[in-house]
């Protein structure tokens, strides 16, 4: 059993909290003080002091999601659990782990690999992106085709409430129904409900052997894959990722400027083969097929994971650096993506792109001049929603979030999750205005 | 059996005093009459609902207490004082169609039919009938079926009112419409009345060469006034592959019907009856799956009485279907092709009550020139079960309306090994203006046989 | 008793003719006859009667109901095939019943993005049987999925045998319809898009036990077949044996789509009832372990599976030689629980989860609590992912089995919770369970969920007092009253 209150005195402000010297950041979401964590009674302690106090509190992890929404520059307190890091438990017969969550991706990945197994969780930029983040945000890569998105392997965390009280969610164990399921709540509600200060993972053995096929179709031959994406996925082939590249996109990665769809399989080396031989006997007649295996692959990936807009990469000060996430149907990503393009082009803005079209989620990266991304997110959220799609800004600077809606319009069940909020932090206090509807 | 043979005779007598003597009574909670359902019968439900989509007065109302678990509940809550035995139980009592599908469902075995037939039977002491089913009960149930002359003396009205031309008559003259519409749909299906073959062959019908095994064949009630020419084919089939085929005089009705309406102690002397009848034979075939069940069932008639207990289970084990027997002794494969497309429905009492469901499929798939085509659910019950279309006409329409609708649009027959499957297939056939005839597994057989036969006389 | 032989009423009062009025006659239930299978669901242990039953054939017509009894401040339940575990539709006495099971149609089936839309009556097993021509299935699989519904399902978020590879029902629902307590209606996931913005309620709803809203419409994710499926039977003379094997097979990077494991009692079960497979009666467990996938990659991981069950003293292990073979074999597990009655007129099934590698000494444990309950404890477990079913056997007619059994389950769950596990992995906290909520979340975590309830379900007016304990009330408490019998 955990004590729920910290036995300090609410009103006195937590050593830990020091001046930010960083203000004004282009991305927002900042905080006039700064609190580095490095427990989880410093965050405890923190938040119960702001809950006291009536102070708003930003939280920041890696930061590569600090351009993912916030109508607040600098809230009073920036807490950070950039150093809040480390494995607690790593239960190797069971395969499941508990993490911090300023522990990176990378660094999962690597306490895991000498055991065999793998965090399935595929977002870009492993290196700075905290788990914390990626839970409280919702991030995925391609290959949640195969192997699922957070929700489906986070079991268990603690939650930090905003008043300080530590609130457990799910448990250790892979299958668990005991009371609601909480941990859903957390995920993807970007640290608008609690501070995420644990959170305990389902594992995956690594897979044995992995292929990445690369199929090239001429341009103007955008209909080939769509008709190759439903017929491959009407077969038994398993692949772990079905996701289809803009021909910016594709040239970074393989120098030709062409639509391409890119088909990873992970599995027995003769179930790779034999997956890729259906490829082969299949190809479109319009395609060009290039397969990475094992190092290759991993290289080829490593370079995919760096794609695109985040905190990490900016360029000069005129042109900006813009990032979105569409959700769709299925097979609506290609049109998606060629929407996309067109509007690029029409509009003058630079755009990569890439989406599963086996599970509906596209990434769109934007390079150019302010005026120009309004026009084109106006217009693509109405193509797209057309098709009971959706836009999100997952990455604009923080002048732009004033003058373009990142989440789109609010939901129906709004009242709900005001209801949620108003359970979880009555104050509003936690990353305030970051979210939906200005949650 | 010879020992058994002085006693069962006293006990036949005995039943002959009428039973309205006082005896101790059993009393189970709020079962106040003889035989009350068997404890040991609902103990085995553990209400895990595996049951339910099995049921078709379910599948179609939904409602719990119209499932066999909620049945089973029921007629434990009756046991346990929770509520009395009035109609809002019979209600659900009698609109089980006894189909059995439930018992192949249920992991634990229980035997539902067995309990609802045993809470027909307290049903049937607590509220006797009255008005028309008052009638028909006393009149056909128990008037009639209990006697072979009275259904050969209906069989023969009802040849001269097909004969005589009274049949076009009624239907031109408009008798019909003030009929019930599903007395009305049944009457226009009613196969043309042959003669039974009790009379018209030898009392042991000798096989084709040298004689393998004597058997006895259960001609039936109804069976043998309504598809005489099903019994025809039976004794044709079974003689064609060297038995000998016994006719016992003495033999009656199997009592299902009766059964099934709670009218238990007809039920029982029909079973004393058969029991006597058939004592000289090892094997008792029946080629109508509801009666072949009931007469495998008859120790369930005797769980209180331990005289007649080894009787009946002694009888229960000689008795087999048909097709099972063919089946089981390398029946012979005809050669002459018949060129047709067709389907097989598992009568309620063959598929769930005797667990025959492959003998059947494999004697027509046998037949050179048989196609079998797959029928979608093909174990779900047509609505006939007994006489359950004449009771719940609205229920069993619905479920003849599912079951035709299920039967492959390219077939050209229904096969099955139930005559009131039969019946109520061939009303549904009709009703809907199809095609396809409707004939019982042996039948088949034989034709193969008879074209086989005719060619290589010829 | 509240069913006396006195108490008739066979006339319909006030508000069944208002619900009548709304619904029609024919689809309201509310004489005693009628109302008395509603007791319970497939948890007995519990019973309470409902007040009346309405069926209801469409959304509109649950939001009405909902509403008029909102006004009339009439507490009610939403019910499927009532084949819970856990008494979730259990009413605790005077609750309208609002039965789904009439609401069983699919709406909508898009096989190119992969989800199907149902009704909540739709029962599990006919959303595989009506896509399998075209090579897709529903992948969970409850054992009842012979009977249970999609809307139930929903509700206890229900697992399977096959969930260790492909999760269980949160992790294939795509989108909702609910009727809120309000009787508002609101679309989660519209369309089966995935992600959009808003806390995760499609989450949230999913295993909330019918307390949060009443589900209406459901968006599915279908999935595509296996190209190949192998089941291996393995029988071992010692379940330590087994256990390791269990281990074993998953350090060897194997993620079986199914690894179940069946004790010496629970198989005298099911080799009593109607799939008798003719397992040794002398063995002390057997494995059933199902690998599918892409049929290139499987026989290596037979071969593998083979090697790990020989390497732990299996007695005898065989792969299935046909779908008829593996048919049986699975027809004998899944009906496993029903089997019981076969060899006990009673049973409770309990429903902890523990972390895999606890298994031997858990098992040890669960020994002793049948020997100190002197109650017979077989064992059924999705041994793969460490969710164990005691099955503790009694007999309700001898007086303080039933209280003893009670005792005993808890007393398993203590076990399970105590090594870090759950109290429930599949069948739901329910009625059965509420106050063992405590032995795994603390006051403030059970208060943080009831004021989620409140958000949704302010008077607790939706199944009421199911899923937490009542203020106040431990485990303890409820143990010893059940030893007084109350």
């Amino acid at each position: 059993m955990v004590s729920s209150h910290q036995d300090t005195d609410l009103c006195t402000e937590p050593e830990v909290l020091r001046t930010n010297n960083e203000l004004g950041h282009p991305l927002g979401n900042g905080g006039e003080e700064f609190v580095d964590c490095y427990s989880e009674a410093d965050i405890s302690k923190t938040l119960a002091y702001a809950y006291e106090t009536n102070r708003t509190v930003n939280i920041i992890s890696g930061g590569t999601k600090r351009g993912y929404g916030g109508q607040i520059e600098q809230a009073d307190i920036l807490l950070s659990l950039k150093h809040y890091k480390g494995i607690v438990e790593h239960s190797v017969g069971d395969l499941t782990m508990t993490v911090r969550p300023g522990t990176t991706i990378k660094e999962i990945t690597d306490e895991l690999s000498p055991f065999g197994q793998c965090l399935a969780l595929d977002p870009p930029w492993p290196e700075q992106a905290t788990i914390g983040g990626v839970i409280a945000a919702n991030d995925s890569g391609p290959k949640r085709l195969l192997y699922g998105s957070a929700r489906d392997f986070v079991i268990g965390t603690r939650i930090v409430y905003a008043d300080g009280r530590i609130i457990r969610t799910g448990g250790k164990v892979v299958k668990n129904v005991a009371g609601y399921d909480m941990n859903k709540l957390f995920i993807g509600s970007m640290g608008t409900l609690g501070v995420i200060s644990e959170i305990t993972l389902k594992l995956r053995p690594i897979p044995k052997y992995e292929g990445v096929s690369i199929l090239h179709f001429q341009n103007g031959q955008e209909m080939a894959i769509r008709k190759f994406a439903v017929h491959l996925l009407d077969s038994m082939l398993e692949p772990v990722c079905l996701e289809v590249l803009t021909p910016s996109v594709a040239k970074k990665m393989t120098g030709k400027n062409q639509y391409a769809l890119v088909i990873a399989f992970e599995d027995r080396e003769r179930a790779v083969r034999e997956q890729e031989k259906w490829i082969q006997e299949h190809i479109p007649k319009e395609a060009v097929l290039t397969i990475f295996h094992q190092h290759e692959a991993s290289e080829w990936w490593g370079q995919f994971y760096h794609l695109g807009a985040s905190r990490c990469n900016t360029t000069d000060d005129v042109k900006i650096q813009a990032a979105l996430k569409i959700g769709s149907n299925n097979l609506d990503v290609l049109d998606n993506l060629q929407i996309a393009c067109q509007l690029a082009d029409d509009i003058g803005v630079y755009v990569e792109g890439h989406g599963g079209v086996g599970h509906g989620i596209t990434k769109i990266f934007m390079e150019g001049f302010p005026e120009a991304f309004i026009s084109f997110v106006e217009l693509l959220r109405k193509k797209v929603e057309e098709r009971h799609g959706y836009v999100l800004c997952t990455h604009l600077p923080f002048v732009l979030r004033q003058k373009i809606s990142v989440w789109g319009d609010k939901p129906e069940h709004f009242f709900l999750l005001d209801g949620i909020k108003q359970v979880n932090d009555p104050k509003r206090i936690l990353n305030r205005k970051r979210y939906v509807g200005g949650l | 059996m010879a020992d058994n043979k002085g006693r069962l005779v006293d006990l036949l007598s005995k039943d002959n005093v009428e039973s309205g003597a006082p005896c101790e009574t059993k009393r189970l909670g709020n079962y106040l009459w003889d035989d009350p359902p068997d404890e040991n019968k609902w103990a085995d439900c553990v209400h895990c609902g595996m049951c339910l989509e099995a049921c078709p007065t379910y599948q179609e109302t939904g409602e719990e207490q119209q499932s066999p678990r909620g049945r089973v509940y029921l007629i434990k809550a009756v046991a346990e004082g929770k509520i009395d035995v009035n109609d809002a139980f019979a209600k659900p009592v009698f609109d089980c169609l006894d189909c059995r599908a439930c018992e192949t469902a249920c992991p634990a075995d229980v035997q539902v039919g067995g309990l609802i037939e045993e809470a027909r039977g307290q049903i049937r002491q607590a509220l006797p009938l009255t008005g028309f089913a008052g009638v028909f009960s006393r009149t056909v149930l128990r008037g009639i079926f209990p006697h072979q002359n009275r259904i050969n003396t209906l069989g023969g009205l009802m040849r001269f009112y097909q004969k005589s031309g009274m049949q076009q008559l009624a239907r031109k003259s408009g008798v019909l419409r003030i009929m019930p519409t599903h007395l009305k749909d049944m009457e226009a299906i009613l196969p043309e009345v042959g003669k039974p073959v009790q009379g018209r062959f030898p009392d042991v019908v000798p096989a084709e060469g040298i004689p393998k095994q004597r058997v006895a064949i259960l001609t039936g009630c109804i069976m043998d006034v309504m598809f005489s020419d099903v019994n025809e084919a039976t004794i044709r089939v079974l003689t064609h592959n060297g038995f000998e085929v016994g006719l016992p005089k003495r033999q009656g009705c199997c009592g299902a019907l009766h059964v099934h309406a709670g009218e238990r102690e007809t039920g029982k002397k029909l079973a004393k009856q058969n029991i006597e009848a058939f004592k000289e034979y090892d094997k008792v075939l029946v080629n109508a799956a509801g009666c072949g069940c009931a007469l495998q069932e008859y120790p369930e008639l005797f769980k209180d009485d331990p005289d007649m207990l080894p009787l009946a289970e002694a009888f229960s084990s000689k008795v087999e279907d048909v097709s099972k027997f063919l089946y089981d002794n390398d029946f012979k494969r005809p050669t002459a092709e018949l060129k047709t497309k067709i389907t097989y429905h598992d009568a309620c009492h063959l598929a769930h009550g005797q667990g025959v469901r492959f003998e059947p499929r494999h004697i027509l798939s046998e037949i050179p020139g048989v196609e079998m085509v797959d029928l979608p659910d093909a174990d779900r019950c047509c609505g006939s079960a007994g006489i359950y279309n004449l009771t719940h006409p609205e229920m069993a329409g619905k479920l003849l309306d599912r079951k035709i609708d299920d039967i492959p649009e390219q077939v050209e027959m229904v096969s099955m090994g139930n005559p009131g499957c039969m019946l109520q297939i061939a009303m549904g056939v009709t009703k809907y203006g199809r095609s396809e005839k409707v004939v019982h597994t042996v039948q088949l057989l034989d034709w193969a046989y008879e074209k086989e036969k005719s060619a290589t006389t010829s | 008793m509240l069913f006396g032989k006195d108490r008739k009423a066979t006339k319909p009062d006030a508000i069944i003719q208002q619900l009548m009025r709304i619904v029609g006659q024919k689809e309201v239930l509310y004489l005693q006859e009628d109302l008395i299978s509603y007791e319970c669901d497939g948890y007995t242990m519990s019973k309470g009667m409902p007040k009346a039953v309405v069926f209801v054939n469409n959304t509109k017509q649950v939001s009405d109901v909902v509403k008029y009894l909102n006004k009339q401040g009439i507490p009610y339940i939403a019910r499927g095939a009532g084949t819970g575990l856990s008494g979730g539709a259990t009413p605790l006495g005077g609750e309208v019943l609002i039965s789904l099971v009439r609401m069983k149609k699919m709406l909508h089936l898009d096989l190119e993005n992969r989800k199907a839309v149902v009704e909540p009556g739709y029962i599990n097993l006919k959303l595989t049987q009506s896509i399998s021509d075209k090579g897709y299935y529903y992948a969970p699989d409850p054992s009842s999925q012979y009977a249970c519904t999609i809307g139930g399902n929903v509700a206890e978020n229900s697992g399977g045998a096959h969930c260790l590879k492909y999760g269980v029902t949160t992790n294939h629902i795509l989108g909702l319809e609910v009727v809120l307590p309000t009787g508002e209606i609101i679309e989660l996931g519209e369309d089966g898009v995935p992600d959009r913005p808003g806390y995760d309620l499609l989450g949230l709803l999913t295993g909330s036990e019918g307390t949060l809203g009443i589900v209406t419409k459901i968006t599915v994710k279908v999935l595509k077949n296996p190209e190949a499926k192998k089941t291996v039977l393995a029988y071992f003379d010692d379940i330590a044996d087994a256990s390791q094997a269990v281990s074993e097979i998953i350090a060897a990077g194997i993620i079986p789509a199914a690894l179940e494991m069946m004790d010496q009692i629970a198989i005298e079960g099911v080799e009593s009832a109607a799939y008798p497979v003719g397992h040794p009666r002398d063995i002390a467990a057997f494995l059933l372990i199902e690998v599918d996938g892409v049929a290139a990659g499987i026989e290596d991981q037979i071969d593998e599976i083979l090697t790990v069950c020989k390497d732990n003293q299996v007695r005898e292990v065989k792969v299935a030689r046909d779908e008829a073979e593996r048919g049986l074999w699975w027809a004998n597990r899944k009906m496993g629980f029903g089997a019981m009655g076969a060899i006990s007129p009673d049973y409770l099934v309990q429903d902890g989860v523990i972390p895999r590698t606890r298994l031997p000494e858990v098992l040890t444990k669960i020994a002793e609590i049948s020997k100190k309950y002197d109650l017979r404890i077989a064992n059924i477990f999705h041994a793969g992912d460490g969710n164990l079913h005691p099955l503790i056997l009694f007999d309700a007619r001898i007086p303080g089995q039933s209280e003893r059994a009670s005792s005993a389950g808890s007393a398993c769950l203590k076990v399970c919770a105590d090594v870090g596990g759950s109290i429930t992995g599949e069948h739901g906290v329910g009625i059965e369970k509420s106050d063992e909520m405590r032995f795994i979340f603390h006051d403030d975590e059970i208060e943080a969920q009831t004021k989620i309830r409140a958000v949704f379900n302010p008077d607790d007016r939706l199944n009421p007092g199911k899923l937490f304990p009542q203020p106040g009330r431990c485990v303890e408490v409820k143990q010893e009253m059940s030893k007084e019998g109350l």
